[in-house]
């Protein structure tokens, strides 16, 4: 053991944590809840950054700090290259996501769009679609989608293969293999936040705002 | 005489209280229909009934021509009882109890000093239950304040409402803590003078309970404020995800500026590429052989494998792959567009090379994947190219253009 350096031992404990980063998974505390607390601190930050130098990457997060993510630390043609061709696909999940985040709102009646930490399970969808007409086919013709690639034309198995890939995307999280239980998870806030910026880059005529005379009537 | 006449009032006002308090038991049913319900329903009500529900203002007739209706105290009493937050009332007016306590300090005093002890002990009493009302009043109104709260203003269904919700508790939390602010120690010190029962009552049992009163009221008003603040993120998360994805609904060949490509590549959009960090065994480390030898020893022996779990095991791949497939598919015939420009070296249209070649792929994907294959061209080949886009702006309020076809030549 004493050949490690002070700088190698101290990075020991964080491995299994630099190891999902560098997989391309996004941290958040959901997703894993000692590593994102141990992230807020911003010396283990800057020790991770040190770390990750001769990788080319640093790490990265969304404007409210909810999750942590892997970025090119300087972007040669291949990093560009590689954020050209990610972006086209993020890009064109973006439609069959916010429609799903629709969905899951008015399935369930939810004030708003699934936030990090919710429970969502696919039981409770199917109950609902089969009260409602309406939403089994918006689930039908969303979990056809080739984002979710569902082939199949029963409810259950189209449940499945959505809540799948939004597994496999890191949206949700399943705690227990065998449990139909899914945890939301901070993803969905660069998602939204994502949708957010291309709305401001490109002009786009979305407003997020309640419209102000709505609350002077009061 | 003089002594025996308060007393007979008092026990008068006793009997007919009770009396009319067993009106309430007694028609409770029709009550809480009016409470329910916009006016008291009369069939069950003898004349008689009605008359002593009237005349002890439990009902009232606000014309003559319409129903009767329960009187708003009891509509207050009610929603108190059942701590029904959608018509439970906050009283916050302090004034009226401080002109109140004024008074009834004077009268006090004047029982006191003339020797007339009943009535002292009556005047006090009376204190005594106003600064009891007082502080009852305070602690229902931030009992049910509290409940709002805890309950998400689950009350109301509907998110507009919840704000608008939140917002009234906030104006009420306000006007409560103006009438806590009214309360002015050092007038009621004056006012209670040397008494010592007048100062245990309305200046240190009161300042202690109205100090209580206010750090509540400050800590729900912070956790409105916080709640409110969840409330309106909520409120713009669903207006930008119903309005994007509406908006994406309707231009489907929308496509965003290749924000990688940037000299400044925005935060959001960089997102380096995995990397597994792969690991193998090694021989170079002479402890390790004999661990790993022992590992080779307790492999399980590769044994015939039944049919059916063959068959299990690829079923679940087999989706997987088939997407693969596809996109290798639609890859491979936008090469081979892409070679027919070179080969022909003239200027072609993607759509109309997809017409004629009789290809299946839907006009969007196929546009889709022509441009990502020249944007996935290295640099030195994308200039061996020239790639035109036909395209309209989407409206004149943005600037979004909508790509109809696009031209390939040589360069």
């Amino acid at each position: 053991m004493s050949e490690h350096t002070p700088m190698e031992r101290s990075m020991v404990e964080f491995g299994p944590l630099l190891e999902r980063l560098l997989a391309g998974e996004f941290i958040c505390a959901v997703s894993d809840e000692g590593a994102f607390r141990r992230l807020q601190d911003e010396e283990t930050r800057e020790r991770i950054d040190a770390y990750l130098r001769p990788l080319n990457r640093r790490l990265a997060s969304n404007d409210e700090g909810s999750v942590y993510f892997l970025a090119w630390r300087v972007l040669d043609e291949a990093a560009r290259e590689q954020l050209s061709r990610q972006l086209g696909e993020t890009v064109a999940s973006l439609l069959p996501l916010l429609e799903w985040l629709q969905l899951v709102q008015e399935a369930l009646g939810r004030d708003g769009p699934a936030a990090p930490g919710e429970v969502l399970k696919p039981a409770d969808f199917s109950s609902r679609c089969e009260d409602n007409q309406g939403l089994r086919e918006r689930l039908e013709r969303l979990a056809t989608d080739p984002f979710f690639g569902s082939q199949s034309d029963q409810l259950d198995a189209q449940l499945k293969q959505v809540f799948k890939r939004l597994k496999e995307h890191g949206y949700l999280l399943q705690p227990h293999a065998d449990r139909q239980y899914y945890l939301v998870t901070a993803k969905i806030d660069y998602l939204i936040d994502l949708a957010r910026f291309i709305r401001d880059e490109e002009n786009l005529p979305v407003d997020d705002q309640a419209p102000s005379g709505q609350e002077s009537l009061l | 005489m003089s002594v025996d006449h308060p007393h007979a009032l008092e026990s008068r006002l006793v009997s007919t209280g009770v009396e009319r308090l067993t009106l309430l038991g007694k028609h409770a049913e029709a009550l809480m229909a009016g409470y329910a319900r916009d006016e008291v329903p009369l069939e069950g009500l003898s004349t008689t009934a009605l008359n002593r529900l009237l005349a002890a203002r439990i009902l009232w007739r606000p014309d003559e021509q319409g129903g009767v209706k329960l009187a708003p105290k009891v509509r207050e009493l009610i929603a108190e009882m059942l701590a029904d937050e959608s018509r439970r009332h906050v009283n916050a007016d302090v004034a009226e109890t401080l002109e109140l306590l004024r008074s009834l300090v004077q009268s006090y005093r004047e029982a006191r000093d003339g020797g007339e002890y009943w009535r002292q002990e009556q005047q006090l009493l009376r204190l005594r239950q106003e600064v009891d009302d007082l502080n009852g009043r305070f602690a229902d109104a931030i009992d049910s304040l509290w409940r709002r709260l805890n309950g998400d203003f689950g009350f109301v269904s509907r998110l507009g409402d919840k704000i608008r919700e939140n917002q009234r508790a906030q104006k009420q939390i306000v006007r409560l803590l103006d009438g806590l602010a009214l309360i002015d120690f050092d007038e009621l010190i004056e006012l209670v003078g040397s008494d010592g029962a007048l100062r245990k009552l309305l200046v240190s049992g009161l300042q202690q309970q109205l100090t209580q009163h206010y750090t509540s009221l400050r800590e729900v008003q912070r956790r409105l404020v916080e709640l409110m603040a969840r409330f309106r993120q909520q409120q713009s998360r669903s207006r930008l995800v119903a309005g994007m994805a509406g908006f994406l609904r309707e231009h489907p060949g929308f496509v965003p500026g290749n924000y990688a490509r940037r000299g400044e590549v925005p935060a959001l959009v960089n997102r380096a590429a995995p990397l597994v960090a792969a690991g193998a065994a090694a021989l170079d480390h002479h402890p390790d052989s004999r661990v790993l030898g022992e590992l080779l020893h307790r492999l399980p022996r590769p044994a015939p494998r039944p049919q059916p779990v063959t068959a299990a095991g690829a079923a679940a791949p087999q989706e997987d792959t088939l997407v693969a497939a596809r996109q290798q598919a639609l890859k491979e015939d936008v090469e081979r567009f892409y070679l027919a420009v070179v080969d022909g070296g003239e200027g072609l249209s993607a759509l109309e090379f997809l017409q004629q070649g009789e290809y299946e792929w839907s006009e969007e994907i196929w546009l889709f994947q022509v441009i990502a294959e020249f944007q996935g061209l290295p640099r030195s080949e994308q200039r061996a190219f020239r790639l035109s886009q036909q395209e309209s702006q989407a409206s004149r309020y943005n600037h979004v253009r909508l790509i109809h076809d696009v031209t390939l030549q040589l360069a």
